[in-house]
């Protein structure tokens, strides 16, 4: 299992991706908001999202698991 | 049959046993591994025909190690040229004894270094080596050792200086690197750690691999001690000619210009579709970087890491620059520690050998935050501004988008000596965004108001009241960017502001250094 986690303190902005999805090598699972920018967060392996871990409005820290990814 | 044949057939055996390396068993292992050997390796490398050998003829000298035979002491040094331009060369042989560095070998890299401060060429290291020749130098006669380093030290800046690592690197050999400009490394053959794997075991108990500690994962994505990684010797040896291709052969040089069919006010209009205009997109500012240089050409430095600040060398109008862009697809592009120390180190790097700086804009600013600033992220970012304050080489500046405090600084704003400036008309400069402003400007305001929507409202209206302040022509207006110009007009900006800083003097008050922040 593949583990995405938070580059940076911040708020999540969109959940984009769904659990049981299937994505590729640097589709977006999640957007965060720091900075007051939009920061992407993607998946460096291609797979299944098996788990989001967070929902909009949350705050996350560096570090912190966002998404889980089942590697194909 | 004249009476020198014996004498010549003895001269030629032994210069053929030299080139004969470590002997056919282990010139094999080294291509089992996916390796070049040190002679293949110079090959590549270097103009055919151009290689001048120093010592060849030279071996270990010591009596401890027995009538065992060193080819050239493990170190083949000598001059050969790239792309018609001397460099020396110190080019550690893995084939014999594991490229450990001898004292035969090491004077010979002395006399290279030597050598190269004399003449004012580069230097390159290929290095494959498990570090010191323990078997001979276990002793405290160690007590007179290292001044290869404090030599190379003395060389930084002067010449440019490429160590590439082509095999398993450790001590001795894994600090050569940490003081040279360039650092490319070869994946899955290369590493290099202050400790090899049995030293690790046995001084702090850890088990691991060589390619675990220190190979171009490591240090390419994660410590960002290297600056590349690439697929194997052959690419490596092409990346340093490539490299070289920038650089002035000492800083007493102007870098080489080369012709140029790309016509310099090409118009850029990808840039439309390329960077968003609504401010908090994202985009990948590599394609940008492209667009914007000679045919597409760039040469990413340290692409792997640190990726919210990107760092390449490029030619616009065949002049070699440096640019310094920051990537919201990173972090927003957000500067933190290791943004800093890349950037920092970058505009050092050129700033030594006279390759002007081009800075793209669009920086929300350094993060803020209790993480940060447990990292040091004042003493980071205090480098970058040292770098770029320093630096004297002509420096120019796009603002494409948001270029906020310090961000703003540290990106060559017009107050450190910018040498043309200009903006884009989606350019926010400013000590911080709208909507932080907001919040410290009308703080109490808003407290007052007790509905929560009532209050969310206020602070839209508010910090719209401050944005129409952040625009590129109020900068303008007080003439504080040079010009307001159409994105796909960069290109021809950047060489026009290169045209006219050309002959740029910079004076300072002497000293002997600054008091660097690190």
């Amino acid at each position: 299992m593949h583990e995405i986690r938070a580059e940076i303190t911040a708020n999540v902005w969109q959940v984009v991706a769904e659990e049981g999805q299937m994505v590729a090598e640097g589709d977006e699972l999640v957007i965060l908001e720091s900075m007051k920018m939009e920061i992407p967060v993607v998946t460096e392996v291609p797979g299944v999202v098996r788990e989001i871990h967070v929902e909009p409005e949350q705050t996350v820290q560096e570090g912190d698991l966002i998404a889980l990814i089942d590697e194909s | 049959m004249h009476a020198w044949g014996p004498l010549v057939d003895a001269l030629t055996e032994r210069k053929e046993r030299a080139f004969g390396m470590g002997g056919d068993a282990l010139v094999e292992r080294q291509h089992s591994l996916g390796k070049l050997t040190v002679r293949e390796r110079l090959e590549l490398l270097l103009d055919p025909g151009t290689w001048v050998e120093y010592g060849l003829l030279a071996d270990h000298m010591d009596a401890g190690l027995g009538d065992r035979f060193l080819a050239a002491d493990g170190a083949v040094t000598g001059v050969g040229d790239i792309d018609g331009r001397k460099v020396a060369i110190a080019a550690y042989d893995f084939t014999v004894m594991a490229g450990s560095m001898g004292k035969v070998g090491e004077d010979k890299i002395g006399r290279m270094r030597a050598h190269a401060v004399a003449q004012r060429i580069p230097m390159v290291w290929l290095l494959d080596s498990a570090g010191a020749r323990i078997q001979s130098t276990s002793g405290s006669s160690f007590a007179g050792a290292g001044a290869l380093f404090r030599e190379q030290v003395a060389m930084s800046g002067v010449v440019p200086m490429v160590a590439a690592i082509l095999g398993h690197c450790a001590a001795g050999t894994a600090y050569i690197p940490g003081l040279a400009d360039f650092v490319p490394m070869v994946k899955g053959t290369s590493s290099m750690a202050l400790g090899g794997r049995h030293l690790v075991k046995a001084a702090v108990g850890e088990d691991v691999t060589e390619e675990e500690m220190g190979g171009s994962a490591v240090h390419t994505k994660v410590s960002g001690v290297a600056d590349l990684e690439v697929a194997d010797d052959k690419e490596c040896l092409e990346v340093v000619r490539r490299y070289l291709s920038f650089f002035p052969q000492h800083n007493g040089d102007a870098p080489p210009v080369r012709e140029c069919t790309d016509p310099v006010d090409r118009r850029v209009e990808e840039l439309y579709d390329l960077v968003p205009t609504a401010p908090r997109r994202a985009y990948d500012m590599r394609r940008a970087v492209a667009a914007i240089v000679d045919d597409h050409d760039v040469f990413w430095m340290k692409p792997e890491w640190a990726k919210n600040i990107v760092t390449a060398l490029a030619r616009i109008g065949g002049q070699p620059v440096g640019i310094v862009a920051n990537q919201p697809m990173v972090l927003g592009g957000a500067l933190d520690v290791n943004a800093a120390d890349k950037a920092a180190r970058f505009v050092w790097l050129c700033d030594a050998f006279n390759i002007p700086l081009v800075f793209l804009h669009d920086v929300p600013g350094f993060i803020v935050g209790s993480a940060v600033e447990k990292q040091g992220i004042i003493r980071h970012g205090a480098k970058m501004l040292f770098a770029v304050s320093e630096a004297t080489v002509p420096k120019i500046s796009v603002v494409l988008r948001k270029s906020y405090g310090a961000g703003y600084f540290v990106m060559n704003g017009l107050a450190y000596e910018a040498d043309y400036i200009v903006a884009w008309p989606t350019a926010e400069i400013a000590v911080m965004g709208p909507d932080g402003a907001v919040n410290i400007i009308h703080r109490r305001t808003l407290e007052a108001i007790e509905d929560d929507k009532e209050r969310a409202q206020r602070r839209l209206e508010l910090a719209e009241e401050i944005r129409q302040n952040i625009d590129p022509y109020v900068a303008a207006g007080h003439a504080q960017v040079d010009d307001v110009i159409d994105p796909a007009d960069t290109r021809r900006a950047v060489a026009r502001g290169l045209a006219v800083s050309r002959d740029k003097r910079v004076s300072r008050p002497a000293r002997k250094h600054g008091v660097l922040p690190v």
